[in-house]
């Protein structure tokens, strides 16, 4: 439990007003057609790195934007961005 | 009764009496006693039966370490007595015993112990397998401690949510000294502290400080500054349970005498934390060292010192720290007899105790300690034996002192990521580095001198301030330096136990676990302290780490021949301390919406049912199954509140893009005063939500959702839309207006009845308009067939819903008229062979599983829709799931919902079915395998329960009304 989530509108909140988003891994590659391939790979696998990674946070009890933030999922607490990592 | 010695460090008040009753009996208290204190001044002596082999347990130490004095009190069982105040009224009873304490009938278990080794349950009672159900009626109806109130929680409770700069877990002197040093620079601190007062181990102790004052009184001084303090919020009885990443704790507070709840969850938001949660007492562990009449040094001293009560009349000491030897010689002078001092230390004693004790002709024995005590519902000899056990000596006494030494408290830091050594000077496990913005204080740290103790919370609290922005180095350094080569303690605080097989030697006395246990469980190869820990249940009972976690790690050390630099600590979880369920998920957090029209509906004799964050009408007045609710519907008209479902506008230039991304359906050809049924799904293809969308004008957008999607869809909307540079606007108007269904026959007459516009077959032939009621208020009308094949749904804002209802109500009174609720709904919409998400759907039925393929448009194209993807790869799967149709084959016959279609195996399930007053027949809907969906299949049903059978049905496809 990370205790807080920094939201580019509203500044540092506490992080029950959120709700996790999954680890940023960009846009839907495929548009109605994709191969079985394809679809797993996007809709269910995920990276899981141990360590800093690039999420997505909806500040649901706020003002409702969906963003990024970079977070150290070994400490449970967000982080400066990894140089040359974000999008 | 209420004689209680007189003394200037007392915490109670002998003038005021407090009445309770223990054991249905009147019983005297006074002010400022806890539970367990006001007994013990009665004269009971035996607070608890143990938990396997209800073992006579009493008062043992003051701070709730152990579930020994466990009672139930006001109706709340598991209640430790020796931390609650007492109260007026109060009515105390012991529990896990049949009977009274002093005679427990199912003390027997005592003598069964060998049938109990660790691990009992899971060897003994397995086979044969057919006797489970008989031993674990046995085993339920003997184990476990206290009994559920079954009416539910008493009590009153709340929560705190707080911010500050600093919190500070602990008010001895080094918490005191912290927070007067984080206060001074202005910053916010909140202090917690267990006890009900502040001051830690001063608060007790009548002799003279160095700063010339006797202790007790120096720490009354530092209370008033700190409770007087501005900058300073204190929280007494109150218990931290977590600490979590950057720093956010967790505690539980119990309400004092006068307060207005009973315990109340806080959670503190911390930009520094300080633990000063200072030490406590090594249990030593001894033969029978769990009898009543044995119990801590602290507990004695503060039983004289705060409480007035002398703890018993001649008193045996086996100890090891020099506080310790400073409470014989109190004690002593305060009237009690001792008969003699043990001291595990073989040296080391400060030699004005020792001539103190000399003085007073109480011999000491050093290095020696207790290796046995005797007596069976109460101590009555003690012996002692010097370290190796060469020497012995017994000795009569109705009180014995025992403690091997002092251990420092660590489960706060044990819950972050401190990383923890075994110090050879004083036997303490030490914080070694420690989490940033995470210090630790006082005793806890090895400090042993008073001076020593303040001067290092006042360096962790100046350290916490200079996280906070604070230039203070010109500060730290001189104290750091200050503190370098002042002593620690001056002996080794280890396990002491005399050697010996230790069969009733506890380690545990929650979970009765002793020496011998825990040898045996080595035995068997459970020999890490994590797996030791739970194969023994060693500490996993209501006090958790407290008793055993001091000596749990020692004795595995011990009796693996390890070395003790080695040892580790059990890992400690939240919640530190046990807490009231209604604490944490008590009524205050039974947050629930009502829709605008539930007045009108009570006063029509409605029932209402939680339906998600809403409270529903399920029927009105006395028949749950609706009859006459449906009845009317059909044959005249009906009116629904359904405000509840989700009601959006979404404005902009991309706001069709947005809708063609989420809807299945091509919404591009939608024009002002069509309104279209369409459907939602998640990438898996699945169906998750559906509603009507009509256009407004432009590209201004209005659709509804159902009543449970209503919460999640700005936030799906903005998650399919997150990549995109989208210019649009959504607003969620569920709440800001309410809804009414009108149905049946007569629909069209009351509301061309109501409506100012002509209701003529233009009007008619339009699925939405945008017009006003004869009152004027501006209403929106979708034509919905949900229910009936004339419907409609009125919506309007929130504030003018009841009129709407009204006006409708009073139009229809010529054609009667009658509301409907949930319970109605379901069999209405049922006959029409419409599904409800969430019951007729699951997690894995796709849109084309739920024959509502025809909704989705598949030459739209270049919108990436969410779940095309998956419904593409999924649509020829031969082996899915199929919802489907069915009516029984015994009109009369109505199967419970979920009950399972079966041939060979099971095949599918039941996801709805009602008994249909319309078609005199139980019609329902089913998920079953794909070859079991052809029209007319036949099904069997299976019903279990004692009259086991199976009942026939028949597949229909398509409404059956
Ligand atoms: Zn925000």
């Amino acid at each position: 439990m990370s205790a807080t989530i920094t939201c580019p509108i509203c500044g540092r909140r506490s992080i029950y007003e959120f709700r996790f988003g999954g680890e940023n891994r960009g846009p839907r590659p495929f548009d109605d057609q994709a191969t079985a391939q394809q679809w797993y790979a996007y809709v269910h696998l995920r990276t899981n790195a141990a360590g800093p990674q690039q999420e997505w946070w909806y500040h649901r009890d706020g003002c409702g934007t969906w963003f990024t933030t970079w977070r150290d999922v070994t400490l449970d607490c967000e982080v400066e961005a990894k140089e040359g990592k974000n999008e | 009764m209420n004689d209680r010695l007189p003394g200037p460090a007392l915490r109670v008040n002998p003038e005021k009496t407090i009445h309770f009753s223990y054991r249905g009996r009147p019983m005297q208290g006074v002010a400022g006693d806890t539970v367990a204190t006001a007994l013990y001044a009665s004269g009971v002596r035996i607070f608890s039966r143990s938990f396997k082999y209800h073992r006579a347990r009493g008062l043992y130490s003051l701070d709730g370490q152990s579930s020994t004095c466990m009672m139930e009190i006001d109706g709340i069982p598991n209640i430790k007595a020796e931390i609650t105040s007492l109260r007026e009224g109060m009515a105390v009873r012991p529990q896990n015993v049949l009977g009274s304490p002093q005679r427990d009938l199912l003390a027997v278990a005592q003598w069964l112990d060998w049938a109990m080794p660790p691990g009992f349950y899971y060897k003994l009672f397995h086979k044969p397998w057919f006797l489970w159900p008989i031993f674990s009626k046995m085993i339920r109806r003997a184990a476990g401690l206290g009994r559920l109130n079954e009416e539910g929680h008493p009590g009153n409770f709340e929560n705190l949510f707080l911010n500050c700069d600093v919190c500070i877990v602990g008010g001895g002197p080094a918490g005191l000294q912290a927070a007067l040093a984080v206060a001074e620079l202005d910053l916010r601190v909140v202090l917690l502290e267990t006890r009900s007062h502040l001051g830690g181990f001063y608060d007790w102790r009548v002799v003279r400080s160095a700063w010339g004052q006797p202790f007790w009184a120096r720490g009354r001084e530092l209370e008033n500054t700190v409770v007087q303090h501005p900058a300073i919020r204190v929280f007494k009885q109150t218990h931290l349970t977590g600490i979590f990443a950057d720093n956010l704790l967790s505690a539980v507070q119990t309400g004092q005498p006068g307060e207005v709840f009973d315990e109340r969850y806080m959670e503190i938001r911390a930009g520094s934390v300080v633990v000063a949660t200072g030490s406590a007492e090594r249990p030593l562990v001894f033969e029978n060292n769990d009898r009543p009449g044995i119990m801590q040094c602290g507990c004695a001293h503060r039983l004289a010192r705060t409480y007035g009560l002398l703890p018993g009349n001649r008193a045996v000491l086996s100890v090891g720290h020099d506080l310790m030897l400073e409470a014989a010689i109190d004690l002593a002078d305060m009237g009690l007899e001792i008969a003699v001092v043990a001291d595990a230390r073989s040296t080391g004693q400060d030699e004005s105790l020792v001539d103190a004790l000399a003085q007073r002709n109480i011999p000491l024995l050093k290095g020696w300690l207790a290796a046995e005590a005797r007596g069976k519902k109460g101590v009555k000899r003690v012996l002692l034996t010097n370290r190796m056990r060469e020497e012995s000596r017994l000795f009569q006494c109705d009180l014995l002192i025992a403690s091997a030494g002092r251990a420092p408290v660590l489960d706060p830091l044990l819950m972050t990521r401190t990383r923890f050594e075994l110090d050879r000077q004083t036997g303490f496990m030490l914080p070694v580095q420690l989490p940033s913005r995470l210090y630790a204080a006082g005793r806890m740290l090895g400090w042993d001198d008073a001076q020593a103790i303040e001067d290092s919370g006042r360096l962790a609290g100046l350290k916490a301030a200079a996280d906070c922005g604070f230039a203070l180095s010109d500060f730290i350094k001189p104290l750091e330096k200050s503190l370098q080569g002042r002593f620690q303690f001056r002996a080794r605080q280890m396990m002491s136990r005399a050697p010996g097989p230790g069969h009733k030697s506890f380690i545990c006395f929650d979970e009765d676990v002793s020496v011998a246990d825990i040898h045996r469980v080595v035995a068997e190869g459970f020999d890490s302290v994590e797996l030791c820990k739970r194969y023994s249940t060693a500490g996993m009972g209501p006090s958790q780490s407290g008793i055993p976690g001091q000596n749990l790690p020692l004795a595995l050390a011990e009796c693996r021949g390890h070395t003790l630099e080695s040892l580790r600590p059990a890992k400690v979880r939240s919640p530190l301390r046990p807490t009231l369920l209604g604490t944490l998920a008590g009524k205050h957090y039974q947050l629930v919406k009502q829709t605008p029209l539930r007045k009108i509906q009570q006063q029509l004799g409605a029932s209402f049912v939680r339906a998600g964050q809403w409270e529903r009408v399920q029927y009105f007045g006395n028949d749950p199954t609706a009859r006459e609710e449906i009845a009317n519907v059909h044959a005249n008209v009906g009116l629904m509140d359904v405000s509840t479902l989700g009601k959006f506008r979404i404005v902009g230039k991309d706001a069709l893009a947005v809708l063609q991304r989420m809807y299945v359906s091509d919404l591009s050809r939608l024009i002002p005063g069509q309104l279209k049924y369409s459907a939602m799904c998640n990438e898996d293809g699945c169906l998750i939500d559906d509603g009507m969308i009509t256009c407004r004008g432009g590209d201004d957008y209005y659709f509804t959702t159902t009543s449970a999607r209503a919460r999640d869809t700005m936030e799906w909307f903005g998650y399919h839309s997150r990549f995109e540079d989208w210019d649009y606007h959504i607003v969620n108007l569920t709440d800001g207006w309410g809804a009414v269904s009108l149905a049946g026959p007569a629909a069209r007459q009351v509301l061309s009845r109501v409506v100012k516009d002509d209701v003529g077959n233009d009007f008619y032939s339009k699925g939405y308009v945008e017009t006003q009621l004869k009152n004027g208020i501006a209403v929106r009308l979708l034509r919905v067939g949900f229910v009936a094949d004339q419907g409609w749904e009125i919506h309007a804002p929130a504030s003018a819903t009841a009129a709407v209802w009204n006006a409708l109500w009073d139009a229809g009174q010529d054609f009667g008229i009658q509301p409907f609720g949930l319970e109605a709904q379901n069999v209405l919409r049922l006959e029409r062979g419409h599904i409800i998400i969430g019951e007729d759907t699951e997690l894995r039925t796709t849109l084309l599983d739920l024959g509502l393929g025809f909704l989705w448009d598949r030459n739209k194209k270049g919108f990436k829709t969410v779940g095309v993807a998956a419904l593409h790869q999924t649509e020829n799967q031969p082996d899915r799931m199929k919802l489907i149709g069915f009516k029984m084959n015994d009109p009369s016959q109505t199967p419970p919902g979920g009950a399972i279609i079966v041939d060979t195996q099971v095949r599918g399930y039941v996801t709805s079915v009602r008994y249909s007053q319309a078609l005199k027949q139980s019609i329902g809907l089913a998920l079953v395998e794909a070859p079991l969906a052809r029209d007319g299949t036949l099904l069997e049903i299976f019903i279990g329960g004692p009259d086991r059978r199976r009942l026939g049905a028949k597949v229909q496809r398509g409404p059956f009304y």
